[in-house]
């Protein structure tokens, strides 16, 4: 344009790629968690032949147990009603107490840094620390009976419940608070009319989604005298009563699955029910400059009103019409208070406890002080949460190579016939429903096997999670650059390997991150039921009340669970 | 329909003001003017008799909007440069300029959700500078500030939404129509009625459109019984059946109250025929001021010409 040229340049060699080590640090990272999964395979020893073997044992178990045997009608209803009970009160408490803690984490909700900090770190703590531990130590506290389980599952739930809504939280559309500012509200006034009604479904969905979670890990909480169906089964595989135990197991399936598909539906529909908010900045874009003559509004305009018509009794309007949308919430109010009174009804909580309780605070404390590894020595322990963490990484590995084929054929822009997705689909709904702690239970009492059989279950459980996660990831991909190669003539697995598996191998890897993070903490559960590790132990000290090596153990936990999510929050950040 | 188009009393020769059928209505229509804000205290409980006796009177000044060579800086940008401005009770102000030049800063210096980097705003007879946070409020309190995406909050009833106006009369968290006094919400559904909406009192914010949206804002504001209106873009994102009706229900509302208003708009147009006084800034600096009546459309449109060489940008 202004007379100097631009020279091409010709390329005599190809340009040099970017520093190597800053880029190469997460890869390697990576590279070195597959190498541990692959470890972790070699060391829980998944065998095929003993799991042929123990296939034999199988068909002798189930000939010598026979027909399942179910408690009566009245004792089985009443027990799953006192674990619907205890998860509902639980989780219903852990979702109250998250609200002050999330807008103390969340960024734009803060007081100051130092309440975001302390936010987080109640949320993280609370995530680590299993709740069975919590329910060994509030059984201490307490009188036994359901308010353990109850205080256990509302303290644990805070973690997960309170990051979720804190993420909701720092989302919000800001534009409304301002205006609420504005108006003149106070601190306290906006977060009410400004913040909050913005993020209560998705509270509401948060704490819907835990309490499906929860159901499934209460049947643990059975191990440490909690009341309810863990308990029974408990009983019943103790008494080595295989009949009755696999009876409850089963009733615990079809319960999990039950709750998965009402609290689904829940969710979608109180997440959908909010008309999309794209309206807004549609209208925006769409909105055509008014025409001149169209808008004139004039200064003299409007005098005929200056005659006052009175405005009729405008009671009437505050009369809130019963149309359908009313209808519905007070069902679900109604509902919801029913539910809430059944389960204080049935869980029988006493409330002197918590005024006695404070008192069992100190001996309570004093007896899980100081710390000490006890007879077992701090190696054996080490070992074990060795054991503990390699299940971890071997289901991981699993649960991803398995999640990879079925998330892909499950998803719609892979699947190359709908028969074909929603078949995939409908097997990842049923796979979601089974708890991994109950089929873990079950492989491990069938099969004989400890860690190979716990490390199957929570393989095959998370596929569920794991390959919804990825099908959604794939078929949220853009669509432009898969239709390009196709055009470009690409075959299949040319379209699927260059048009999903690339662009959506960020996704991959962070959803694959969630699992090995959420795999710790149900491999140690695990290992209570007899799937090897750390587990057992904390179930062994606790039962006989060594209560220094369970103040050991779940330190020894919670710092393997901070370091590793320690490491997928910087893994993520640096891949992103 | 065709009997509602009405001839404006145009200030300039060639333009003449046609206000659509739905933006009549709100004149000579059902609906009624805004009504007497004083509800009657026996309509509530005792707690009613605290919310509409406000605790601040903001006292009542000559001229509701006053800067002193109030510059502010982001960076090293400068989006006010200099302004001064004295505006008088009553009067109805709008700001024109391009897109940055500084009429969202300047609206936002006067209600205190920004602080100039020097220079002096005294906005209701109160240095919004020399404010703490629980002045700012109560400053605030009496400022009904309306924006151009609305910013209801879309989850809440329109009612809950106008009642929002009224919190700074009111102690504590409210969440849920019912938490607030019955006398707020007749109150609330006044300025419903008074903005055309009364019977979509319980319908969610984020199922209406954009004129409704804008005028349920309108209602929140009322709610606030400011003595000083401030517009931000009100109408930018209206289509112009919607725009004719805001602006005419702003119009109505600032003459039937008294208020003053500010507000910034893009249409040179709209603004002549409807402001009393035209207020132009470019570059962060006031190019006009001059009364609506006083000037023509050429004259207002050279703010929008190209910016001479010797200009900063």
């Amino acid at each position: 344009m202004n007379g100097t040229s631009i020279k091409d340049p010709v390329r005599t060699e190809l340009p040099r790629r970017g520093s190597f080590w800053p880029a190469a640090k997460p890869r390697l990272a990576l590279f070195g968690l597959l190498l541990a999964g692959l470890v972790a395979l070699g060391y829980v020893r998944i065998d095929p032949a003993a799991m042929l073997a123990s296939r034999a044992n199988a068909v002798n178990f189930f000939n010598r147990v026979g027909a399942l045997s179910f408690p009566g009608a009245t004792d089985l209803l009443y027990q799953t009603a006192l674990t619907l009970g205890i998860v509902l009160l639980g989780t219903l408490l852990a979702g109250v107490l998250s609200v002050p803690v999330a807008f103390l984490a969340a960024r734009n909700t803060a007081p100051g840094r130092s309440a975001q900090v302390i936010g987080r770190a109640i949320g993280v703590l609370a995530r680590a620390t299993p709740d069975v531990v919590l329910a060994m130590v509030f059984a201490l506290m307490f009188s036994l009976g359901a308010l353990p389980g109850i205080m256990a599952i509302g303290l644990h739930s805070v973690g997960m419940i309170s990051r979720l809504f804190a993420d909701a939280i720092e989302q919000i559309d800001s534009g409304p608070r301002l205006a609420v500012r504005a108006c003149g509200a106070g601190r306290l006034q906006e977060l009410t009319a400004g913040v909050l009604p913005q993020v209560m479904p998705s509270w509401l969905a948060t704490t819907l989604h835990r309490a499906d979670i929860n159901l499934r890990g209460s049947v643990i909480l059975g191990y440490v005298g909690v009341p309810g169906l863990g308990m029974e089964m408990r009983n019943a595989f103790g008494a080595l009563n295989y009949s009755r135990g696999l009876a409850i197991a089963v009733v615990i399936f079809g319960l999990c699955l039950g709750m998965e598909a009402l609290s689904s539906t829940l969710r979608r529909r109180m997440l959908g029910a909010a008309p999309v908010k794209a309206s807004r900045p549609a209208a925006a874009r769409a909105a055509p400059t008014p025409s001149a003559a169209q808008c004139v509004v004039t200064r003299s305009a409007g005098q005929p009103s200056s005659t006052k018509s009175v405005a009729p009794d405008l009671g009437r309007y505050l009369e809130r019409p019963w149309d359908g949308q009313r209808v519905k919430r007070l069902a679900g109010w109604c509902t919801a208070g029913f539910a809430l009174a059944g389960a204080l009804v049935v869980c029988q909580i006493n409330l002197t406890d918590f005024v006695t309780v404070w008192s069992h605070l100190p001996p309570v404390l004093d007896k899980m002080w100081p710390p000490t590894a006890g007879a077992y020595g701090i190696w054996r322990l080490l070992g074990a949460l060795m054991a503990t963490v390699a299940v971890a990484f071997a289901a991981a590995l699993m649960t991803l190579l398995a999640s990879l084929i079925i998330g892909s054929l499950a998803a719609r822009n892979v699947a190359s016939r709908p028969s074909t997705r929603n078949f995939w689909r409908a097997t990842l709904v049923v796979i979601r429903g089974i708890p991994e702690l109950v089929l873990g239970i079950v492989l491990i009492v069938v099969t004989g096997l400890g860690a190979q059989a716990g490390t199957l279950a929570l393989a095959f459980c998370h596929i569920g999670l794991l390959g919804k996660l990825m099908a959604d990831s794939f078929e949220e991909l853009p669509a432009g650059p898969q239709r390009a190669l196709t055009a470009a003539g690409a075959g299949r697995l040319q379209m699927y390997v260059a048009g999903v598996l690339a662009p959506g191998r960020q996704a991959v890897v962070g959803h694959a991150l969630y699992v090995l993070d959420t795999n710790i903490r149900a491999a140690t559960l695990l290992g209570m039921v007899g799937g090897g590790g750390i587990g057992y132990y904390l179930l062994v000290a606790g039962q006989g009340s060594n209560y220094g090596q369970v103040t050991l153990i779940v330190a020894m936990i919670v710092a393997v669970v901070m370091a590793l999510e320690g490491l997928t929050v910087w893994l993520r950040r640096t891949l992103a | 329909m065709d009997d509602a188009v009405v001839p404006a009393a145009a200030p300039t020769p060639g333009t003449s003001g046609v206000v659509r059928a739905g933006a009549v209505d709100v004149l000579a229509g059902g609906r009624g003017p805004i009504g007497e804000s004083d509800v009657s205290p026996a309509a509530g409980p005792a707690s009613a008799v605290e919310f509409t006796a406000r605790a601040d009177q903001t006292e009542i000044v000559a001229t509701p909007v006053e800067l002193r060579a109030v510059t502010r800086r982001f960076g090293d940008t400068v989006a006010l440069d200099g302004v001064d401005l004295t505006v008088t009770k009553g009067e109805v102000v709008a700001l024109l300029g391009l897109s940055g030049s500084g009429k969202s800063t300047m609206l936002r210096q006067i209600n205190g959700l920004d602080q100039p980097t020097s220079g002096k705003v005294i906005t209701l007879g109160q240095s919004v500078d020399g404010l703490n946070q629980a002045g700012l409020r109560r400053l605030r309190s009496s400022i009904g500030m309306i924006f151009q995406q609305f910013e209801l909050v879309g989850m809440l009833t329109v009612l809950e939404n106008v009642l929002t106006g009224g919190l700074a009369r009111l102690r504590g968290p409210r969440l849920g129509t019912w938490s607030y006094p019955q006398a707020a919400k007749l109150e609330a559904l006044d300025y419903l009625w008074a903005v055309g909406l009364a019977d979509r009192a319980f319908q969610r914010a984020d199922t209406l459109s954009g004129g409704q949206s804008q005028r349920v804002a309108i209602a929140r504001a009322l709610m606030q019984r400011p003595s000083l209106l401030l517009a931000d873009e009100p109408v930018a994102s209206l289509d112009p059946e919607s725009t004719a009706d805001v602006m005419l229900l702003l119009r109505q509302i600032a003459r039937d109250k008294g208020l003053t208003v500010l507000c910034s708009l893009h249409q040179v147009d709209l603004a002549m025929g409807w402001a009393d006084r035209l207020v132009a800034l470019r570059s962060g600096r006031v190019v006009l001021d001059e009364s609506a009546a006083a000037l023509n459309r050429e004259q207002v449109m050279a703010v929008y010409r190209p910016v001479p060489s010797n200009s900063a940008k």
